[in-house]
């Protein structure tokens, strides 16, 4: 198992150095370069010449990645030309703020997810199920900063004024006042668990059906001991892969949420920088990113050859 | 923005945006699912009213939180380095200058007692007023004058009006007496109190450091936050009587329109800066809130250059003129927020020509003139546009129709911001642009002397420049204001702009906030004048 999970590390590895070359070349090919984004109006030759000569950018393009490379390797992303100040201290508190955000709504959605998913299995075709898939289903299909703009809609701006319509504290501590996390995490909640209960509901069948559970139940073990201790856990092998999926999407998904809600996360810090053309933080928010995917992706594989008692014998 | 030659472009940048009012959606009671979430979780947030202690009416003190538009990791809180809207309205509440615009654009003395010039305006005398104090308590003197114009004239670190003292001598600056300096300038400054009453040219203590600073504005630096927010508090020895009303000003960065008006609607914000169109009637139709709507100099012109064809001929240039039919433009590109324009820009100047007659549409003129051009048969042209200001690519949509009409086929090139002020601007044909509220001859100064940095017509009009020359010379007011309304006429009959409409800035804010009023100045918010401001609760 140690091998396979060598192997998948490697695997990630070389997709992040794709994404890394596709990033930096895509940034580069943004209209007008940096330092024309920057002086814009205020553009005349010289002030463009010596900004260019500042950025590096008449150095060859292997060059400019090469060094930034390098850079990531020494936790050193460059310098924001926006923020006038290291990379990695500009987005250090937008970072820890998606990811509480982050962290909440997979807390939060993970279990009400499964839960909900399971108990849809247990009571297979009747009314709760079946509204359960409806619901599901429509919801799937609604994109996530729609579900915002209602929730807001309904809860802060409407008739119900019950939670605040964005985020209007500061980034270093998101936690304060959690009222104002309320509704982006209820839209990260409702955008991430529709494809978590339909896996885990399906899931569950196949194992409700499966024969050892049809054994556990005629050896006369109470139902709860049935569906905690044999169901469950083996239902939850195949849905992890499927959470961890949609958790990577939280990494990417929290953008279009945090501009909704001006939160101060990594969303709003790289629509900030595309503005801005802020082109080391686009390179590193872009980074992080994939980073994330591609962790949670790893975490997911593990966890699912942990939980599969045949995956983990036969790849030894 | 009356000063400021590069106003925020991005800012102004507005993604699509939902037009549906709040009210009409139905708000299911799927709270218990969604407060599963973050149980216990506090229900909006209170009005953090700090100090202030008067228990009867709460008409001093409270905080008020106001959402500005814009704003980046960029932002700065230096006093004369400010670009961004979020800058502007933190650096109006900072700093204070020599001079100030009122609402309607008059100039008021600020900090200076008097500012005097000599018979030929080379010499200016600055006396400041008696008593004045920054916010560290030293005392603002002639020195902090001198170190402040030498600091915004740094060669090696120039502010944002640095080009407005061109003609400042910066080393003969003279201390008279504490109170008193006189400044020498090369060539005759006979508008030197605009530049004063602009923003950008707020006074500071000698030693200024940005990082933590300090001024002579109504209030004092707390916190910032870049890209985000700022603290402010109030300087409880500001010059003007009772000023400011409030104890905390709390300034938050608002990049999103949708999520602005959703703070004010939602009551996070007590006030936001540039209401959305679309927005205004949700607005209006909410109880609690009010608009501000406040007609401005602000213009969004078509830019025709006088130096290429078709537009060498000024024939071409009338025509296009009298082919805008200007009600149905700003009825349609602004949503009527807005007002005609008569193709001259300045429209708060003193010297203002109000004795041309307004163009109106006349499009058997326009075709006459086309014909007499050798244009008969119809004409081409490509229109430069993108969305550099609300209501630019509307003006041009609007154009375009209006021009099938004489013939005139338009085709619209639409680009992004950047893309319009990158390598090609001021070279563009025929395209738009947008400046804010300016007088005559500082206009003149950006954007049509030959040596203007936005001289984007390219209009060298010899006799039209001749009178420049001789009013930016002429120190008596009536005088110079006769020079001026036959420039005007000049640009009037033959220059390179079409100055179809002026655009009204539309805030809105909360009904206890009380003391906001309109102003002229294309700042939002009265010039982000939050002295001004009680909270009545």
């Amino acid at each position: 198992m140690t091998r396979l999970i060598l192997h998948r590390l490697f695997y990630g590895l070389l997709t992040l150095f794709v994404v890394s070359l596709v990033v930096f070349l895509a940034t580069q090919a943004l209209p007008g370069d940096a330092a024309q984004a920057m002086l814009g109006r205020e553009a005349t030759p010289e002030r463009l010449a010596a900004l260019r000569e500042q950025l590096h950018l008449n150095e060859p393009l292997a060059v400019q990645y090469g060094s930034w490379i390098a850079g990531i390797f020494t936790f050193d992303l460059g310098t924001s030309y926006a923020a006038n100040m290291p990379v990695v201290e500009h987005l250090a508190p937008r970072v820890t703020a998606s990811l509480s955000l982050m962290a909440i709504a997979a807390l939060v959605a993970t279990p009400i997810a499964l839960l909900l998913g399971a108990y849809s299995a247990m009571r297979r075709d009747r009314a709760m199920d079946h509204g359960t898939s409806m619901v599901t289903l429509i919801l799937a299909a609604i994109p996530e900063f729609a579900v915002g703009i209602l929730l807001i809609l309904a809860f802060a701006t409407g008739a119900l004024q019950l939670f605040p319509a964005v985020y209007a504290g500061r980034a270093d501590n998101v936690l304060n006042d959690p009222s104002q996390l309320v509704l982006p995490v209820a839209t990260l909640v409702i955008a991430v668990s529709p494809p978590i209960i339909r896996m885990m509901r399906a899931s569950m069948i196949e194992v409700l059906e499966s024969e050892y559970v049809q054994q556990a139940r005629l050896k006369g073990l109470p139902e709860r001991t049935v569906i905690l201790r044999h169901a469950g856990p083996n239902a939850i092998g195949p849905v992890a892969q499927v959470i961890a999926l949609q958790l990577g999407w939280l990494a990417g998904g929290v953008v279009a949420i945090e501009y909704l809600f001006r939160f101060p996360g990594i969303g709003l810090a790289l629509m900030d920088a595309i503005d801005t053309r802020d082109i080391p933080v686009i390179q590193a928010v872009a980074l992080l990113i994939a980073v994330v995917y591609i962790v949670v992706n790893l975490l997911a594989d593990v966890v699912g050859l942990a939980a599969n008692p045949k995956v983990r014998v036969s790849s030894r | 923005m009356p000063s400021q030659p590069l106003p925020d472009h991005r800012a102004q940048q507005t993604p699509a945006q939902r037009s549906d009012d709040p009210r009409t959606a139905a708000a299911p009671s799927r709270r218990t699912v969604l407060m599963a979430g973050a149980a216990g979780a506090a229900v909006l947030p209170a009005l953090s009213a700090c100090g202030g202690g008067d228990a009867s009416g709460g008409t001093e003190g409270g905080r008020l939180r106001v959402g500005v538009a814009g704003g980046s990791a960029k932002d700065t809180l230096d006093a004369h380095k400010a670009t961004d809207n979020t800058d502007i309205a933190r650096v109006y509440n900072l700093y204070d200058g020599l001079c100030g615009f009122n609402p309607d654009y008059s100039i008021e003395m600020v900090l200076a007692e008097s500012v005097e010039p000599n018979d030929d305006a080379t010499l200016w005398t600055v006396k400041l007023k008696k008593g004045l104090k920054f916010h560290d308590g030293s005392a603002v003197t002639a020195d902090a004058v001198i170190f402040t114009l030498k600091r915004i004239t740094d060669p090696d670190d120039p502010g944002s009006t640095a080009e407005q003292f061109a003609t400042l001598d910066r080393d003969g600056m003279k201390k008279v007496d504490d109170l008193t300096v006189e400044l020498p300038f090369t060539a005759p400054y006979v508008n030197l109190l605009e530049v004063f009453a602009e923003y950008g040219v707020g006074i500071v203590p000698e030693g200024y450091d940005p990082k933590k600073p300090v001024g002579a504005g109504p209030f004092k630096f707390t916190e910032f936050t870049p890209g985000e927010r700022s603290l402010f508090t109030k300087h409880e020895e500001y010059w003007r009587e009772g000023e400011p009303h409030i104890d905390e000003l709390e300034i938050l960065n608002f990049p999103d329109e949708t999520a602005r008006v959703n703070a004010l609607v939602g009551g996070q914000v007590d006030a936001i800066s540039q209401l959305p169109h679309s927005q205004i009637e949700v607005v209006k139709a909410d109880g609690n809130l009010e608009i501000l709507d406040s007609e401005t100099g602000m213009w969004l012109p078509f830019t025709m250059r006088v130096d290429k064809k078709p537009f060498d001929d000024e024939r071409v240039r009338q025509a296009f003129r009298l082919i805008v039919d200007r009600e149905q433009m700003v009825k349609q590109a602004l949503s009527g927020y807005g007002s005609v324009g008569n193709d001259m820009y300045s429209r708060f100047d003193p010297a203002y020509n109000d004795d041309l007659p307004q163009r109106e549409q006349d499009i058997s003129k326009a075709k006459k003139l086309l014909a007499d051009a050798g244009y008969e048969d119809g004409l081409e042209v490509e229109l430069v546009t993108g969305e550099i200001s609300p209501g630019a690519v509307g003006a041009a949509q609007v154009f375009k129709e209006q021009a099938k009409k004489a013939g005139v086929t338009v085709n619209l090139k639409q680009l992004t911001s950047t893309e319009f002020y990158g390598d090609n601007y001021l070279k563009w044909t025929f395209a738009q642009d947008y400046w804010s509220s300016r007088n005559y001859l500082a206009q003149a100064a950006q954007g049509s002397m030959p040596d203007a940095a936005y001289n984007e017509t390219h209009w060298d009009d010899e006799e039209w420049i001749e009178l420049i020359n001789k009013a930016r010379s002429t120190v008596d007011d009536d005088e110079r204001n006769k020079i001026l309304k036959k420039a005007m006429k000049i640009e009037y009959e033959r220059g390179g702009y079409i100055v179809w409409g002026f655009v009204n800035t539309v805030d809105g804010f909360h009904k206890k906030v009380k003391g906001l009023k309109a102003s002229v100045t294309g700042h939002p918010l009265t010039s982000y004048g939050f002295r001004r401001v009680r909270i009545e609760e």
